[in-house]
């Protein structure tokens, strides 16, 4: 077995590892863990695709934003844990039967039958010096120019809804500052207030 | 050499845990939502694969427009799920039953 | 490739949305609650402003610009005008209900006309990237949309479950497009066509791909089984929310529908043909049998939007070009139709008041006999009862499956149109022979009303002289 090849079942042995974990933990928090290792060992896969850019897009979009907004989410609600539990091994014999059914069709069209090396050759390893990221780039900026400007916009919306969705207009209640009316005040009248105190009466001495 | 059914196999077990997580964890909305990404983590091995043995990169390209589309889709289905939370303070979702059907 | 700014003339309607849409959410930044209205009659302008440039930009010989990635052509000519006239009748009927509720705020403008930004694009589509984001684009704007409504359990609860579904499906789909791309390395419609009329495909990979992309499909149309969403959705989203969900997408998706089986997978016809049967028997059979047993008229159009969805798909799987052009028909009438149905809902609901039980119907014809009428016509054209447009619309489809030499499929299709028209016609019966079980006058602006009752003569007009758009339609295909 190639050096390639035992790095290919390593990273795919952790990946599934991952991936069964991320279904079955009772605790959100570890689910999410879990996923990150998921999003680390297909970085790899990839990797060893010759699709570098996507690897390192991967852990750093997916791992460093996508996951915190997810741990902060869950952390941020209180989530009653044992009530998810429930029915959860109900429907585990038909889950794992409806994953089993999916996984073996699948099997059987996309096999080494259909896209063994036999029936596809393994391509040429790209030259030491290749730029994946210029050919995605130059892909990127001129034919596929339209789909990346759409993407632009569905991030807008993504903003536009997040914000809409979640924030919360204070009423009078919260104290601002307004510079403005710092900047503006003036010496004398404005900062210091005299009161006329009307002066006590003398205590009559006995 | 690793064959492309390696990968697509790979991809496909993927695939096929997603689906059973969204069975069991019907109940768990945000773990839901991690299967989601479990299947689009799928998706894209497979388009990943194909680019490599296709030596076409097109198919890398596609994957970065669905990584971009899927951090879009991850911050609406959390927002949805912060006001769901807010409203109802649960996510149980078999608790969301005023909703019939 | 080079940049030619005339490449720019295709997608103006899209470009003029987008700067609208992004002018618009700007300017609502700085307007009081007061001045609300600036915002929706911006919207409606810019909305009126992307039809006419459609119709303006369009004609002549079909263009593909961006390498591939649009396309222009009659159909989008025409759907594109469909989809801003739907959305401005939405936003119309939508402008009283939401300041009764406390929602008449500027994102709702903004998210629809992005939602309409995204069915402009999938329309135009000519791969399946750009399809796929036009498509994102849409149903984002939706989620949030049914959410929008902060403080209702109901709505957040379904903004989730058709989040949820619309995840999954989109994951579907998209494993079946990298099965499509795995097998013709393209994904470009033009590209695949040519790599299946080459036979240079796999064949079991492509209908393996064919299947899952048909299951995204179906989820998104509300097909049976993948129809969970649609009631949940229609009763939990505000009723303004689902007005815009129930008609215009349907008209996105027939075209999205049509870019991808027809001029992608068109070589393969025979095989994704099988499927969609499956899927319209079940969907006229399930859709007009549950029907019949809710008592929320939003459900009972969720079901009934469900069985309509049946019969587009027969339009659709005929694979011909009468087939496209009568499930295209099909799509632009049953979306007016739609419109103006939840448009008379929203005109008999007021502030604190849904109107979203058969119930509120009865003895709507003591309360507004001319409104009663056009419901009467909006239902008779769902049921299909001649002379309203529905009928036609069923018609051309049947005729389209027929001579595909599937007339057991049409015997199928009529016999669940008649039990469909039983729920239909019970709205009719409750509205004039009833006793009104609340007697509080209708209110509504001139505006709304006016456009209730274009929208509802429409139904009997378009029934009268179908053949100028039908004829319309087998333009915008050939």
């Amino acid at each position: 077995m190639s050096f390639e090849k035992f790095l290919f079942y390593a990273f795919s042995a952790v990946l599934i590892f991952a991936a069964v974990m991320v279904i079955t933990r009772r605790n959100p928090v570890h689910s999410a863990l879990y996923l990150v290792l998921a999003f680390f060992a297909s970085a790899g896969v990839w990797l060893l695709a010759e699709a570098e850019f996507l690897a390192i897009v991967l852990v750093l979009v997916y791992v460093g934003a996508v996951m915190v907004l997810f741990l902060f989410v869950v952390m941020m609600l209180d989530v009653d844990q044992a009530a998810m539990r429930a029915g959860f091994i109900k429907m585990l014999p038909v889950g794992i039967l409806i994953g089993l059914l999916i996984a073996g069709e699948i099997f059987m069209v996309v096999g080494p039958g259909t896209f063994g090396l036999d029936q596809v050759a393994a391509p040429e390893r790209l030259p030491a010096d290749a730029q994946n990221t210029a050919v995605l780039g130059s892909l990127l900026y001129t034919v596929y120019m339209y789909p990346f400007e759409v993407a632009a916009v569905l991030l807008l919306v993504a903003i536009i809804a997040a914000i809409g969705l979640t924030h919360r207009r204070r009423g009078d209640a919260t104290k601002y500052i307004d510079v403005a009316k710092q900047v503006s005040v003036r010496k004398g009248e404005d900062r210091v207030k005299l009161v006329d105190v009307p002066s006590e009466e003398k205590m009559e001495l006995k | 050499m690793i064959a492309l059914s390696d990968y697509l196999i790979l991809a496909a077990i993927l695939f096929s845990l997603s689906i059973v997580g969204i069975f069991i964890n019907r109940k768990n909305v945000i773990i839901l939502l991690m299967c989601i990404e479990l299947m689009l983590l799928a998706v894209n091995i497979n388009f990943i694969a194909f680019s490599h043995f296709l030596g076409d990169a097109v198919g890398q390209v596609f994957v970065f427009f669905i990584l971009t589309v899927a951090a879009a889709e991850a911050a609406i289905g959390l927002a949805i799920l912060v006001v769901l939370f807010r409203n109802r303070r649960t996510i149980n979702v078999e608790e969301l039953d005023s909703l019939a059907g | 490739m080079t940049f030619d700014p005339m490449h720019l003339i295709p997608v103006a309607p899209e470009l003029f949305l987008l700067t609208a849409a992004c002018a618009i959410l700007v300017i609502d930044l700085f307007l009081k609650d007061e001045q609300r209205e600036a915002t929706y009659i911006l919207a409606q302008i810019a909305l009126i402003g992307t039809a006419s440039l459609a119709l303006l930009v369009g004609g002549g010989e079909r263009q593909v610009v961006f390498s591939g990635s649009v396309i222009r052509d009659g159909m989008t000519d025409l759907l594109k005008a469909s989809i801003c006239v739907i959305a401005f009748g939405a936003f119309l009927y939508a402008k009283e209900y939401l300041k009764d509720r406390n929602l008449f705020k500027g994102e709702f403008y903004t998210l629809g006309m992005f939602a309409v930004i995204g069915m402009l694009i999938m329309v135009s589509a000519g791969d399946f990237l750009t399809v796929y984001l036009g498509l994102e684009l849409l149903s984002l704007s939706l989620y949030a949309l049914v959410a929008f409504d902060r403080e209702s359990g109901r709505g957040s609860e379904a903004a989730m479950k058709y989040f949820v579904l619309g995840a999954i499906a989109s994951g579907m789909l998209l494993y079946g497009i990298s099965m499509i791309y795995g097998a013709t390395g393209s994904i470009s419609f033009a590209g695949i066509a040519e790599a299946i009329a080459n036979d240079a495909v796999n064949n079991t990979i492509m209908v393996f791909g064919t299947v899952f992309v048909v299951i995204g499909l179906a989820f998104k149309f509300g097909a049976v089984p993948f129809h969970m969403w649609a009631p949940d959705v229609y009763d939990g989203a505000p009723t303004a929310v689902t007005m815009i969900i129930a008609s215009a997408p349907k008209i996105a998706a027939v075209a999205m529908a049509i870019r991808i089986l027809g001029e992608g997978l068109g070589g393969i016809n025979a095989d994704w043909q099988g499927m969609l049967v499956i899927l319209a028997v079940l969907s006229m059979a399930l859709g007009n049998v549950v029907a019949i047993a809710q008592s929320n008229i939003k459900r009972m159009l969720a079901y009934s939007t469900i069985s309509h969805v049946g019969f587009i798909f027969l339009g659709l799987l005929a694979g011909s070009q009468s087939g496209y052009a009568s499930a295209m028909f099909y799509a632009i009438t049953y979306a007016l139709t739609a419109l103006g149905a939840f448009g008379i809902i929203i005109l008999l609901s007021r502030k604190g008041f849904e109107a979203d039980r058969l119930d509120d119907f009865r003895g709507l014809n003591q309360r507004s006999p001319w409104f009663a009428a056009m419901m009467l016509l909006l239902m008779f054209s769902m049921a299909g009862v001649p002379p309203t447009v529905g009928f036609f619309a069923k018609l051309f489809v049947l005729e389209a499956a027929i001579r595909v030499d599937l007339t057991w499929l049409a015997i199928v299709a009529v016999f669940f149109s008649v039990i469909g028209a039983f729920y239909y016609l019970r709205i009719v019966k409750l509205m004039y022979f009833d006793k009104p079980a609340d007697s509080a006058p209708l209110q509504a602006g001139m505006d709304t009303q006016i456009a209730l009752s274009v929208n509802g003569l429409a139904m009997l007009a378009l029934g009268i002289y179908p053949a100028g758009l039908m004829a319309w339609c087998v333009a915008a295909v050939a």
